[in-house]
């Protein structure tokens, strides 16, 4: 008897304990709303608002029939001689040309580690220039990314962002011939940066115009043969791959800046 | 033997831990939730024999159990949503869906082969982000998607890849179309695109 009069206790104990749960469950709802009061705010909420971190996209393109003109360009620069180029790189074996991107990735290290450091992105600064120093010598000129893989690489910095950083507007928007969407801010940042890109700077290397242009040509087709065809994706979806192209690339820079 | 009171208590707490595993079911994670949809439309595009608009068919209903379609076609349009007579919203849902649908699975088909990531989720009230990695080569495609808690679960209202919320850039892009050429000329534009992802699609589908 002494037994069945203990699982009683247990049991009403057991009780006790899941009332006081469901008590205090309910008396959460007054701050977390419950599936069923979610639904009701889904439904009731204003959608065509947009979240309170995402700001309306700013769009200021005075140029817009010279950047169209660009953009027409080179779209078919792109697929007459860009594509078609890179297509046939291809017969070079991948791992060749993920080391190939590997090495133009490192030479760009400088200008990432020097506007990370002019934003006082300490823990950027750092990565950029700790792989830089091992990956030119260990990783023979970078052709190996020797960092270990669960480091979590910092975001790219360049001039354009620093110029954000410190309150510059993005500006109105450009199409570059050759290069593509910039602003502009972005391409003051650009030009800036060109000094300190071991490429293209008067310092260190010294190349000739024409090396230099044949080098970027070369680090963007060997980029583009290990790319999904994502410019065909944006041609294939968007209304008017213009905007989409645009929209995409100031909506990406904002982010950019603000992180 | 139980008395009739342990009895009726024994059964009061199987009841309520019923009611409580019941609850549970239904507070699937949002990961969980973009995971079985991501998952079952790569298993459709790798092994389905289904061709065009059959699957097409398969592939639309895995992906609007998943998306909320309406909630994304208020964002894209902003105010003109509210200026959109009735008719009008439902043809543009309609077209949006369609749009939606075949890009989105346009996107997922060129990366059938790569492994997906699920590496963290944030839920604030009624919504939540659940961050997506898609690794390919040595390359890293982080994808997002912002998601609303709804009587029957979570649903997807935006994909942001690369810091690029897709809902953000056609609200600008749609925008300006509608401005310049009204309802009248952003749906013929978006019947043509319709048409032509699909030819698009059943080529691609063919050739493979």
């Amino acid at each position: 008897m002494t037994v069945s009069i203990n699982l009683r206790k247990v049991l009403l104990a057991i009780l006790a304990c899941l009332l006081l749960m469901a008590t205090v469950a309910r008396a959460d709802d007054g701050s977390a709303p419950s599936a069923p009061d979610a639904a009701a705010t889904a439904a009731d909420y204003d959608w065509t608002q947009l979240d309170e971190d995402e700001q309306e996209l700013q769009v200021s393109d005075p140029l817009e029939p010279v950047n169209r003109g660009i953009f027409w360009f080179n779209d078919k620069l792109y697929f007459y001689l860009f594509k078609p180029v890179a297509r046939g790189y291809r017969v070079v074996p991948e791992p060749v040309r993920e080391s190939v991107g590997n090495a133009f990735d490192n030479i760009g290290a400088p200008v990432r580690f020097l506007n990370s450091l002019l934003q006082g992105k300490v823990r950027g600064a750092c990565y950029e220039l700790a792989t830089f120093m091992i990956n030119s010598t260990w990783g023979l000129g970078g052709l190996f990314d020797l960092t270990p893989e669960e480091t979590e690489r910092p975001d790219a910095e360049d001039f354009g962002q620093t110029l954000g950083r410190y309150g510059s507007p993005p500006g109105f928007y450009l199409v570059l011939p050759f290069l593509g969407p910039s602003n502009a801010r972005d391409f003051v940042g650009r030009f800036a940066d060109s000094f300190v890109h071991p490429v293209s700077s008067p310092e260190y290397l010294i190349m000739k115009p024409l090396e230099v242009a044949g080098l970027q040509t070369y680090d963007r087709i060997n980029a583009l043969s290990l790319d999904k065809d994502t410019y065909e994706a944006i041609k294939r979806d968007a209304l008017d791959p213009y905007l989409f192209v645009r929209n995409a690339y100031l909506q990406m820079r904002a982010a950019r800046v603000a992180e | 033997m139980l008395t009739f009171w342990q009895k009726s208590t024994l059964l009061g707490c199987l009841m309520i831990l019923v009611l409580l595993a019941g609850q549970g079911v239904s507070a699937v994670s949002p990961t969980e939730q973009v995971k079985s949809t991501v998952d079952q439309v790569i298993d459709v595009l790798r092994n389905s024999h289904a061709e065009g608009d059959a699957r097409r068919a398969i592939l639309s209903r895995l992906i609007r159990a998943r998306f909320d379609f309406t909630i994304m076609s208020q964002r894209t349009l902003g105010p003109y949503w509210r200026q959109a007579s009735a008719e009008e919203k439902k043809e543009f849902v309609q077209l949006y869906s369609d749009l939606l649908e075949a890009s989105y699975i346009g996107r997922i088909e060129a990366y059938t082969n790569e492994t997906v990531s699920y590496d963290s989720e944030q839920i604030e009230g009624n919504r939540a982000v659940v961050e997506t990695v898609i690794h390919s080569g040595n390359t890293n495609i982080p994808i997002d998607y912002r998601m609303v808690q709804q009587k029957d679960g979570w649903f997807v209202y935006d994909v942001i890849v690369e810091d690029i919320s897709l809902i953000r850039n056609y609200r600008s892009s749609y925008g300006e179309i509608v401005r310049r050429e009204g309802f009248s000329g952003l749906f013929e534009r978006m019947r043509e695109k319709i048409t032509e992802m699909h030819q698009a699609s059943d080529a691609g589908a063919a050739a493979s």
